[in-house]
């Protein structure tokens, strides 16, 4: 009934059109882009436990971590329905090039051989194969906890710091657990290996792998000064067989000895981390629903402000159309078609606009940004469930507009 | 007069009092009693201020008396709702105001078309009637032209086409040619004899001009919110 009569003025009066629906859409473009750019990190995050190649992991951070990494490691390795098992130590660390150039690195000391068994479809492309570390078992250098074997010191570096340093196979390198390069021990540079820019950051493509042995013994996590042996790793990776991996009861079985071998470390199954993964995210999809509704309500409150306007400026119109005798319920749904409206245009808008922001952040924005906004997931569902929702709430803000409209006094309005 | 048919529309006893931003009532119409069977043509004169367009508003029920009673057909419509009271304007009356009232958002056709759209009129049947009706107030060809685009003759033409859209049995004008000049007057009090001629409608005109008002075959007159002269001419 009421559809040519509002439509058209709406359209009359297109800067309170275009401020409101700039309203909602700013409201509405928050949590898209939150949600999507967190949605998106979280799938990634997901996406790389899935792709492992390996189903549990035992963790400990802090001062020494894993302590007894290569003994434990075979201990597990002795277990039913276990097939590789994989100590890391990650440290970041300094890098000298043959220029004397200083770059910080994430050194990651593992077991070449191990590394390359846990190694997931995604990763496995990324590194040669066997690795071209001398040691390929590390047992020479830890020559079983003495460290007194001799080392090989081959590193391998990855693609985009090798690219950046200048730093290529059969060049040497000075890693040093601090700035200070007469603490450094020289490395050979055996190869390089791939960094997905999906996998790693930029920082963290700033990347050197090498034994786990040498790596302790250059950073202080192998043998410490008090002649004791920590033989330490932050993470044990542990693979097991295909029907272990695909049986959730095995799992958990296997899971439940090696926690009972390391009652005061983390022992958890990628399965787990995606749950926990799934709960943060949700809980942080709350959050920023929770955060975007403030900025909602601003828009929903505007809304009801120029539909009360709206009805203000029409009083005449609505008397003369109730005097003609159009039902209530006609300039009502006029009213609400006309908020919807308004509340469709600015959630579209600011889909568009959270949309055009995020694709501007993975091009323009710092690294740390450019790199979470790549992975942003624009999943159509939740899109619509959000303009969808603005689209609801909108009935709200016409409520009060509509209130107003039925109170018109017919002969008042007339005179 | 002798018809045993009840009126088409009755007051008895009917009185309007306003409250105006003072404790005193302003009392706008007083114990009228009327009575105006089906068909007539009645006019209604007298001074500003004298109760005229608030008898038209309590017989058009768009408004109610705070004593006494209005009888559509012999019932009374005190009891009836809002929406009952908006379903019998719809359906039995057309209005016609000195301002023309046309929604100035919507073309001359789409104003004819409004009041057939909650009664479920289908869009062609609308736009066919309306067409029509606009024809009939000598209008064709002017369908798609807004308000501000005609003569107030013309947004009186389309006035009179809207009021006749839902075929009422009775035309509400609340002076319809106070704003329109000699030759628009006597144009549109053409029309509006002729359409209630063609239709056999009830026409209550509200004018203090009286060379209007001699148009009508009942003139009422008002004075200080009551009837103080009800003449019927004799004769055809």
């Amino acid at each position: 009934m009421t559809r040519l009569s509002w439509g058209r003025s709406l359209r009359h009066s297109r800067l309170q059109l275009v401020l409101t629906v700039a309203a909602i859409g700013a409201a509405v473009a928050l949590p898209v882009i939150l949600i999507s750019v967190g949605g998106g990190v979280s799938a990634h995050e997901l996406a790389q436990l899935q792709n492992a190649g390996y189903q549990l992991v035992v963790s400990a951070q802090g001062l020494h971590g894993i302590a007894g990494a290569h003994a434990l490691s075979d201990r597990i390795l002795a277990m039913s329905s276990v097939t590789a098992v994989s100590p890391v130590l990650s440290i970041a660390i300094d890098a000298f090039t043959a220029q004397g150039s200083l770059s910080p690195v994430l050194a990651e000391g593992v077991v070449p051989r191990d590394f390359t068994a846990t190694l997931g479809p995604t990763e496995s492309g990324l590194f040669p194969s066997p690795l071209p570390l001398g040691d390929p078992t590390d047992s020479v250098r830890y020559a079983d906890g003495t460290y007194a074997g001799p080392a090989t010191n081959d590193v391998l570096v990855s693609t985009p710091y090798a690219l950046a340093a200048h730093v290529f196979p059969g060049d040497t390198l000075l890693l040093s657990p601090s700035t200070d390069p007469s603490l450094g021990v020289r490395f050979n540079v055996t190869g390089t290996f791939g960094v997905a820019p999906s996998l790693l950051g930029p920082t963290g493509a700033f990347a050197v792998l090498l034994p786990l042995s040498d790596l302790q013994v250059l950073t202080g996590f192998g043998p410490a000064p008090a002649a004791t042996v920590v033989d330490a790793a932050d993470t044990i990776e542990i693979a097991l067989t295909s029907s272990a991996a695909a049986s959730p009861s095995a799992l958990a079985q296997v899971r439940s000895a090696v926690a009972a071998l390391v009652p005061y470390y983390s022992v958890t199954s990628l399965d787990q981390q995606a749950e926990q993964l799934h709960a943060a995210s949700a809980v942080l999809t709350g959050f920023y629903l929770a955060l975007s509704s403030v900025g909602l309500t601003v828009g929903l409150l505007f809304l009801a402000l120029v539909l009360l306007r709206r009805v203000e400026s029409d009083r005449r119109s609505i008397g003369i159309r109730r005097a003609l005798g159009i039902p209530g319920r006609s300039i009502v749904a006029g009213i609400v078609r006309d908020g919807a409206l308004l509340a469709l245009l600015g959630g579209l808008a600011g889909v568009t606009a959270g949309y055009v922001v995020v694709e501007g952040l993975a091009r323009w924005a710092t690294a740390a940004v450019q790199e979470a906004a790549s992975l942003a997931v624009f999943d159509p569902t939740i899109l619509a469930a959000i303009v969808g929702g603005v689209v609801a709430l909108s009935l709200l803000a016409s409520a009060l507009a509509s209130r107003r409209a039925m109170r018109v006094d017919i002969g008042e309005a007339l005179r | 007069m002798n018809d045993a048919r009840p009126p088409l529309v009755e007051l008895a006893g009917a009185s309007r009092a306003y409250v105006a931003g003072s404790p005193e009532q302003v009392v706008a119409l007083r114990a009228v009693d009327l009575a105006i069977p089906s068909g007539e043509f009645v006019s209604v004169e007298g001074p500003s201020g004298c109760g005229k367009t608030t008898l038209l508003n309590l017989v058009g029920l768009l408004d109610s008396p705070t004593s006494g009673e209005v009888r559509w057909g012999g019932r009374p419509v005190g009891s009836l709702s809002d929406r009952e009271r908006a379903r019998l304007r719809l359906r039995g009356v057309g209005f016609i105001f000195q301002r023309f009232y046309l929604l100035p958002t919507l073309t001359a056709l789409e104003n004819v078309e409004l009041p057939m759209r909650p009664l479920g009129v289908p869009r062609a049947e609308r736009t066919r009637r309306a067409s029509e009706l606009l024809g009939e107030v000598g209008l064709a060809g002017r369908e798609r032209a807004f308000p501000h685009q005609l003569s107030g003759g013309e947004e009186q033409r389309v006035a009179v086409a809207r009021a006749l859209a839902n075929r009422p049995g009775i035309l509400l004008a609340d002076e319809p040619t106070g704003e329109l000049d000699s030759g628009n007057t006597r144009a549109i009090l053409d029309l509006l004899e002729r359409v209630r001629h063609d239709r056999s409608a009830t026409l209550v005109l509200v004018t203090h001009n009286p060379e209007v008002a001699a148009r009508a075959r009942r003139h009422l007159t008002m004075r200080d919110g009551s009837i103080v002269r009800d003449a019927r001419e004799t004769g055809t």
